[in-house]
């Protein structure tokens, strides 16, 4: 119905709640609607990551939940639009706003993923959080399938230079002329995982207005249906797990697909934005999801104009805003489908999927069908 | 534009310190640790054995019973996977570390999981997926995961 994401920034210079407003103010003012309009919202936060519990508690006003039917999920935003469609789907509510973001600028992102880990076994030993899970999951699936650094640096090298593209993305992410070279001699993180690997943590916040079909029509000539969704997850401990694939997206996709009535992905499909918090992750996906053959993601062409564009927007590698990321893939599939992604539109995009992950190596993921038309 | 900033910075007003009781099953691992034995258990369906023992197989959604099924294991396993970082991970400020710390995931022999430890005395390119380790054990061991200080070539 409508969105609105702030532009990203590794230290943004307002405050967060000012963020929050701008966020879901510009969402309903890109569908014209106002405040009175709204009849529940879904916040997206994380106390850990907001410094202090109950973390949507200073949110009421800026997040349109003044007076009004306010809830949280402390996942993804795109877990979050989740609950969204299900409140719009009991016919109980007319206007839904989802928003969710957060400011990594203001504590040590990658430190505080340790506090994920399990607090009496793997926490004490602090050998694990999200980059040195990264750097197994990467090495999973290289020894596995054979791939090589190289072809996991190209995806980085897309999908910074696509941010390039994107205004909204974080500055530091965008680079039109990075090359493999560049990505795989960047700062080792966690061998083999380099820097420019990795999806930045940086502030930002999105919003998303999500309405039942009768409303959204009288909103907009232009609306976007959610007509697929599936949400899956894999076990907790790492040792427990496949890294060399994702199991839990392979069966989002299937559920997703399914409910869309999508027999043929790779042709029905026109374009995907899936959240990668690492380079290697969006050819895991790819894969995954059918798109590739296991081990071959890297052959398939995802550039902007090519085969099968994946995160033309720049992905999460052009700007990570924790609890935002997958809404914003979100976003940018309804851009694609209603032909605003300026500067990066897929022509004649019809169909698109978004998908959103929270855990160590995507223990869990989203996936999203949207699709334009009456 | 962050040198303007007026920044407050809450750095622990308070100690609000969590105790976590590790449960009945982490007990009895823990207990082994001490004693320097690294013991799983067995899900009474599948089959598979856990390290660290687990209460509940999520694949069989069976519960698996605290009296029985404990798997007597060695102190030797297989590295499955590794990864080498040169960041102390519990610092507040992503502080280095002066040598690559080489963690990585043993899968104990006749277990069906692996655990993330450190790989002692051995050089990065010297590390080989697939080659035998074995237990390198804390002198004084308290029952806790500091007990196997990490894991050494065999």
């Amino acid at each position: 119905m409508g969105y609105n994401q702030v532009k990203l920034y590794s230290d943004a210079n307002y405050g967060r709640y000012e963020m929050v407003f701008e966020a879901v103010r510009g969402a309903l003012d890109n569908a014209g609607l106002k405040k009175k309009d709204i009849t529940t919202v879904i916040s997206t936060t994380n106390d850990y990551y907001e410094g202090r519990t109950i973390s949507n508690s200073l949110t009421v006003e800026p997040g349109g939940g003044y007076l009004a039917d306010e809830s949280k999920v402390e996942m993804d935003g795109a877990h979050a639009v989740l609950y969204g469609l299900m409140r719009i789907l009991s016919g109980n509510h007319k206007l839904a706003v989802v928003w969710g973001g957060s400011i990594a600028s203001s504590f040590p992102y990658h430190s505080a993923r340790l506090y994920e880990t399990d607090p009496t076994w793997e926490r004490p030993s602090t050998y694990v959080n999200d980059i040195t899970s990264s750097g197994f999951q990467m090495r999973a699936y290289m020894e596995k399938y054979g791939v090589s650094a190289e072809e996991i640096a190209e995806i980085s090298v897309k999908n910074r230079k696509n941010a390039a593209k994107n205004p909204l993305a974080l500055a530091e992410a965008q680079n039109p002329n990075l090359t493999v070279k560049e990505v795989l001699e960047s700062e080792i993180y966690s061998d083999p995982v380099t820097e420019l690997m990795v999806a930045p943590p940086c502030d930002g916040k999105a919003a998303l207005l999500l309405a039942p079909e009768k409303q959204a029509k009288k909103i907009t000539d232009k609306p976007v249906w959610i007509t697929g969704v599936g949400f899956n997850q894999e076990t907790y401990y790492l040792g427990d797990r496949d890294l060399s694939t994702s199991t839990s997206m392979e069966l989002a996709g299937k559920t997703a697909f399914k409910v869309a009535g999508i027999k043929d992905p790779r042709n029905q499909i026109d374009v995907a934005e899936l959240f990668e918090a690492y380079a290697h992750e969006e050819l895991i996906f790819t894969e995954a999801l059918g798109f590739a053959e296991k081990g071959k993601g890297s052959v398939l062409n995802t550039k902007i104009n090519g085969d099968f564009p994946i995160n033309p927007s720049g992905g999460a590698l052009g700007g990570n805003p924790p609890c935002a990321t997958g809404l914003i893939r979100i976003i940018e599939a309804v851009k694609q489908i209603r032909g605003e992604a300026k500067g990066y539109q897929i022509k004649d995009a019809k169909r698109a999927i978004a998908s959103g992950q929270i855990g160590m190596c995507a223990q869990n993921n989203i996936l999203y069908v949207l699709e334009g038309g009456e | 534009m962050s040198e303007d900033k007026i920044v407050v910075a809450n750095k622990g007003l308070i100690r609000a310190e969590f105790a976590f009781w590790v449960g009945q099953y982490m007990d009895k691992f823990y207990d082994a640790l001490e004693s320097k034995k690294i013991i799983g258990n067995k899900c009474p369906k599948c089959g598979d054995v856990f390290v660290p023992p687990r209460k509940i197989c999520g694949k069989c959604n069976e519960k698996i019973s605290l009296d029985q099924n404990w798997v007597d294991l060695p102190e030797f396993g297989t590295l499955k996977n590794y990864t080498i970082t040169y960041y102390k991970i519990n610092d507040r400020s992503s502080r280095k570390v002066k040598k690559p710390q080489i963690i990585g995931m043993v899968q104990i022999d006749g277990s069906n999981t692996a655990i993330v430890y450190r790989l002692l005395d051995i050089e990065p390119k010297e590390v080989k997926i697939g080659m035998k380790v074995k237990v390198e054990w804390e002198e004084k061991a308290k029952g806790d995961p500091s007990d196997i200080k990490g894991f050494v070539r065999v």
